[in-house]
C-alpha cells in the first residue's frame, strides 16, 4: 500500500514538488534561528561561562572604554578562590551589532595555551608564542575570511600574520583572534601600555563565584579604576543585551516557521484527499479499513514534510558548517554552529507537523460516505 | 441456509421534504453458485441492495446474512476486513486506481488478506489470466480500453476468491460488442469457478445470461423468466 502513496505523490509532481519545496526553506529558516538560540545559550551556560570571571572597568560597556591596570593581576591573583588570572586586551573593529564582527583578544600566549579550550588545527604554538605579530585563529573567522596559516590580515590599524587556526569546544571561542598581549597594547591607537580591558579569572574548584567576584571588586574598590565583576555568562549576556531580547523575540519566527509548514502541507494533503474522495471509497469497497485509509493519509503528509523538512534541516545545517556565521556586539560573540541537536529536532518537527498536517484529511478519508462519494462523477 | 439472506429489509431516504422507502420489508435468498441478474424501472432500489448486500450501506431494519456472517452487526472496520475476504465488487465506471498498473489494481485485494507473496503474485497471474489480460499487466488504466478496465475491475472482484461478487451494472458503460464479451466472461466465471454472482443491470441481454431474473418493482421481489426478461426492462 505505501506503493500506492507514493505513486500518489508522483503524480502530482507539481504540487508535491512546491509542498516539498516550501517546507525546506520554512524547515532551513527554522534551523538558523535555532543555531542561534543554542549560540546564545551556549554562551551563557556551561562550565567556561559558570566558572570564570571577568572583571570589567564599573559602568563600561564598550571593551574600548574599560582601561583597567595591568597590575590588577597581582592583587586578584591573592584573592581565596582564584587559580589563574589573565589580563586580557580587547580590539574590536565594531561596538555595534554587526554579523561579520573581529574581535582580537590579546593575551599572554603561553598561558593562552595553558587556560583556554583551543586546539590548533594548522599552524604551531611555538611559532604564535616567538612571533611578536603573530596571530592564531578561530576556525569561523578563518572560514568567514578566507585566512589560513601565513597569510598576513590587516584590519584598521592592526596587522597580523596568521600563525595557526584553532577549533574549541566553546563556540564563541572560534570567532575569536588571539594575540600577544604587548602587541595588541602596542598598537597605533590604542596607546594602552601596562592597561588592558578586562582580566579573566579562573577559580579553584571549590570556589563560589559570586562570592569570589564580591571579593574582588570589594578589594580593587580603592585602586585606581573601580571594577565590576561578574561570572563570564553573565558577563556575555549583559555585553549583548540588546542582542539577547531581538534573539529571545525571533523564536517566535521559529515558531512561525514550523505553522507555516503545518499550514502548508494540511491544505496541500486535504486538496489531494478532496480530489480522490472516490478512490478513497473505492478502497474501503475493496477491503481497506477506515484506520489504514487514515495511515495512507498520514504517511503522504508525513513524507511530504519530513522530504522537505529533512533537505531543509541538512542545508541549514551545511550552510552553518561552512559558512562560520556568526552575531557580535561590544567584543562579545554568538556563534552559529550546526549540532546534532538541531538536525534532531529539525527532524523530529518534520515528522511531527506531517502527522498533524495530515489528521484532518486522514479523518476525512476514514470517514468518506462510501455509497454518495461512489456516485461522484 | 442460503449464501445471501435477506429478512425484513428497509431502506428509507429523505429527498427534500419526501422519504422515499425503496425497500420495504424485502425478504431474498441466493444460494451458492447461482447468477442472479436483478432488474427493475430507475429508482426502484436495485443498487441500494446491492449496496446493503456488500456492507457498504446500511439497512434501517432488517437482517442481512451472507455465506454465514449477519453484516448489518458488523462495525465499519470488521465490515471492511469481512469484504476483502468474502466480497467482490463489480462497478459500473470500473473505479480503477489511476496510479496503479493493472496488475497493482488486481493486486489491491490480496494485500489485505495473510498470503505469501508468492500466493499473491500467483493469485494475480491467475485472475488476469481469467479476464485475458495478461499481457496488460503493466498498462495504466489510462493506457486501456473501457471494456479492458471492466475486465481488470472484474480480476480485481475475484482476485481473493470472495464468496459473493456483487456487480452494479458492469456493462452499463461499455458498447455492445464490449458488452457482450463482459457478459461471456461473467457467465463463464460463474460456470467455471462456480462463483456466486449479484448483477444489477438495465440491460436485457446482460440479464438473460443469469440463471435466475429477479425484478425488483415497489419492493417486491419477481421471478420472471426469460421471455419476460425484455418486458420488465422496458417496465
Amino acid at each position: 500500500m505505501f506503493r500506492y502513496v507514493l505513486k500518489t505523490l508522483w503524480r502530482h509532481r507539481t504540487r508535491t514538488l512546491l509542498t516539498v519545496t516550501g517546507a525546506a526553506v520554512a524547515m532551513f529558516v527554522f534551523c538558523f534561528v535555532g543555531s542561534v538560540q543554542e549560540g546564545l545559550h551556549r554562551l551563557t551556560t556551561g562550565s567556561d561561562a559558570d566558572r570564570n570571571l571577568i572583571v570589567f572597568q564599573e559602568n563600561r560597556f564598550c571593551p574600548t572604554s574599560s582601561r583597567l591596570p595591568e597590575d590588577y593581576e597581582r592583587v586578584i591573583a591573592e584573592i581565596p578562590g582564584v587559580r589563574d588570572v589573565m589580563p586580557i586586551q580587547v580590539w574590536t573593529n565594531n561596538c555595534r551589532a554587526s554579523l561579520d564582527i573581529v574581535v582580537f583578544n590579546g593575551a599572554d600566549p603561553k598561558q593562552i595555551q595553558q587556560t583556554r579550550p583551543l586546539k590548533l588545527t594548522s599552524g604551531d604554538w611555538q611559532q604564535f608564542q616567538s612571533t611578536r605579530d603573530a596571530a592564531i585563529v578561530g576556525r569561523n573567522v578563518a572560514q568567514r575570511r578566507g585566512l589560513k596559516v601565513g597569510d598576513q590580515f590587516t584590519i584598521g590599524e592592526i596587522s597580523v600574520r596568521v600563525a595557526g587556526v584553532f577549533e574549541s569546544n566553546v563556540p564563541s571561542e572560534e570567532n575569536l583572534i588571539y594575540t600577544s598581549l604587548q602587541f595588541l597594547q602596542y598598537t597605533r591607537g590604542l596607546d594602552a601600555a601596562g592597561l588592558v580591558t578586562q582580566h579573566e579569572v579562573m577559580l579553584t574548584d571549590t570556589a563560589d563565584p559570586d562570592r569570589v567576584a564580591s571579593a574582588i571588586d570589594q578589594k580593587l574598590r580603592a585602586g585606581a579604576v573601580a571594577t565590576k565583576t561578574r561570572r563570564k555568562g553573565a558577563f556575555q549576556a549583559s555585553t549583548l543585551s540588546d542582542l539577547v531580547d531581538l534573539i529571545g523575540f525571533a523564536h517566535w519566527l521559529g515558531y512561525a516557521c514550523v505553522a507555516l509548514v503545518l499550514s502548508l502541507v494540511a491544505t496541500t494533503t486535504v486538496m489531494s484527499v478532496q480530489d480522490r474522495i472516490k478512490e478513497y471509497a473505492v478502497l474501503q469497497t475493496v477491503g481497506v479499513r477506515p484506520l489504514r485509509a487514515m495511515r495512507l493519509v498520514l504517511a503522504e503528509s508525513t513524507i511530504l514534510c519530513v522530504v522537505g523538512g529533512v533537505a531543509g534541516t541538512a542545508l541549514a545545517l551545511t550552510a552553518l558548517g561552512f559558512g562560520g556565521f556568526a552575531i557580535g556586539a561590544e567584543g562579545a560573540t554568538i556563534a552559529f554552529r550546526p549540532s546534532l541537536g538541531l538536525a534532531a529536532t529539525g527532524t523530529v518537527v518534520s515528522v511531527v507537523v506531517g502527522v498533524l498536517a495530515g489528521f484532518i484529511p486522514a479523518i476525512q478519508a476514514a470517514t468518506v460516505p462510501i455509497v454518495s462519494a461512489l456516485r461522484q462523477a | 441456509m442460503a449464501l445471501v439472506e435477506l429478512r425484513g429489509v428497509c431502506k428509507s431516504f429523505r429527498k427534500g421534504d419526501e422519504t422515499i422507502t425503496p425497500l420495504d420489508e424485502v425478504d431474498l435468498d441466493i444460494e451458492a453458485g447461482d447468477f442472479v441478474s436483478l432488474m427493475g424501472p430507475s429508482g426502484t432500489g436495485k443498487s441500494t441492495l446491492l449496496n446493503l448486500v456488500s456492507g457498504i450501506d446500511r439497512p434501517d431494519a432488517g437482517t442481512i446474512r451472507v455465506a454465514g456472517t449477519e453484516v448489518t452487526k458488523l462495525s465499519r472496520g470488521k465490515l471492511a476486513d469481512w469484504r476483502a475476504a468474502n466480497l467482490g465488487y463489480i462497478f459500473q465506471t470500473h473505479n480503477l486506481i489511476p496510479v496503479l498498473t493493472a496488475y497493482e489494481n488486481v493486486e489491491l485485494p490480496t494485500l489485505l488478506l495473510k498470503m505469501t507473496s508468492s500466493q499473491r503474485r500467483q493469485r494475480v497471474e491467475l485472475a488476469l489470466e481469467a479476464v485475458g489480460l495478461s499481457d496488460r499487466a503493466d498498462h495504466y488504466p489510462r493506457q486501456l480500453s473501457g471494456g479492458q478496465e471492466q475486465r481488470v475491475g472484474i480480476a480485481r472482484a475475484i482476485v481473493a476468491h470472495p464468496k459473493v461478487v456483487v456487480a452494479d451494472e458492469p456493462t452499463g458503460s461499455l458498447d455492445t460488442e464490449t458488452s457482450e464479451q463482459v457478459q461471456v466472461l461473467l457467465q463463464r466465471l460463474n460456470k467455471e469457478l462456480d462463483i456466486t454472482l449479484l448483477m444489477v443491470t438495465h440491460d436485457t441481454d446482460a440479464a438473460k445470461i443469469a440463471s435466475r431474473q429477479l425484478v425488483l418493482d415497489r419492493g417486491m421481489f419477481r421471478e420472471v423468466g426469460l421471455d419476460e426478461t425484455s418486458t420488465v426492462s422496458n417496465a
